[in-house]
């Protein structure tokens, strides 16, 4: 029942910036309020993103509204990763092996590969598409992949604590 | 190909290892325990402060609040520093026989609630 985490992943936890995280009464409460507000964004600025290009808001140019939603996104994700690593760190041997926690670093990893792998088909689709005009499929296949991996993230993010 | 790369992941991901983790959904509330004894061990650190507590029957792993919680009750870190004795009532792991969380704490004749 006890397996062992990887070493490295024990010695991140024990790390002075492990301890710090640890010992700092405010530390990791910023770090798990940050991380929230960071899910809030990027919830945001994906949904907006994945369902103009599914068709909704039709009355916009895609453009318009998936630029800045795109850039908004990938800024709220790094917020999520930097405050996500220090509440990983703290407790990096035990949370590895958490069967959810293992489940939710993969589809985070499916989610941003899904999103730069359409990337340059987007680019292209949003040079010349007017508003009124679907998306192509190849493009709306990714956004749909995208708002399911993403919800099923923040769920299992959530349901870490109870595995 | 973006199929054949989710095929993969999901492929993937039913060969993951399963884990043991202690998480808040296993707590036995039906049979709450007392454990009375003195602190040999004490964390006062994030997540959950967590001490070790010498009771008759075993050396148990106490789970208690985060710091910042347990400083606006007034569990400060010498309350629950190593050889003060404590009371701590609660709720029995149900997956570490020696571990448990604990709903209030008792030192030196004040109670202090964990939640």
């Amino acid at each position: 029942m006890n397996m062992e985490a990887p070493a490295l992943l024990v010695a991140l936890e024990g790390s002075a910036f492990g301890d710090a995280i640890r010992q700092s009464v405010w530390l990791y409460p910023t770090a798990n309020v940050a991380h929230v507000v960071g899910l809030a964004l990027f919830a945001g600025a994906v949904g907006v993103m994945d369902l103009r290009i599914l068709g909704a808001f039709a009355a916009t140019t895609p453009a318009n509204v998936i630029r800045p939603a795109r850039a908004a996104a990938a800024a709220a994700l790094v917020l999520m990763a930097l405050s996500g690593s220090v509440l990983f760190t703290a407790e990096a041997s035990h949370i590895s092996l958490n069967p959810v926690f293992q489940l939710k670093a993969a589809l985070v990893g499916l989610g941003i590969t899904n999103a730069l792998l359409v990337g340059p088909a987007l680019r292209r689709a949003l040079s010349d598409t007017p508003a009124y005009v679907p998306l192509p499929g190849r493009v709306r296949t990714a956004a749909a992949v995208s708002l399911a991996v993403w919800l099923t993230v923040a769920a299992s993010g959530r349901l870490i604590a109870y595995f | 190909m973006p199929h054949a790369l989710i095929a993969l992941i999901l492929a993937a991901l039913l060969t993951l290892p399963a884990g043991a983790h202690h998480g808040w959904g296993s707590y036995d509330a039906k049979n709450p325990v007392t454990v009375v004894g003195k602190i040999e061990t004490s964390k006062f650190e994030n997540p959950h402060v967590t001490l070790t507590v010498r009771a008759s029957d075993r050396v148990w792993t106490v789970t208690l609040a985060p710091p910042s919680r347990m400083m606006t009750r007034g569990a400060l870190e010498n309350i629950v520093a190593v050889g003060n004795t404590i009371s701590a009532y609660g709720y029995p792991s149900t997956r570490d026989a020696n571990e448990m969380r604990a709903e209030r704490i008792t030192v030196a004749g004040k109670t202090y609630e964990m939640r």
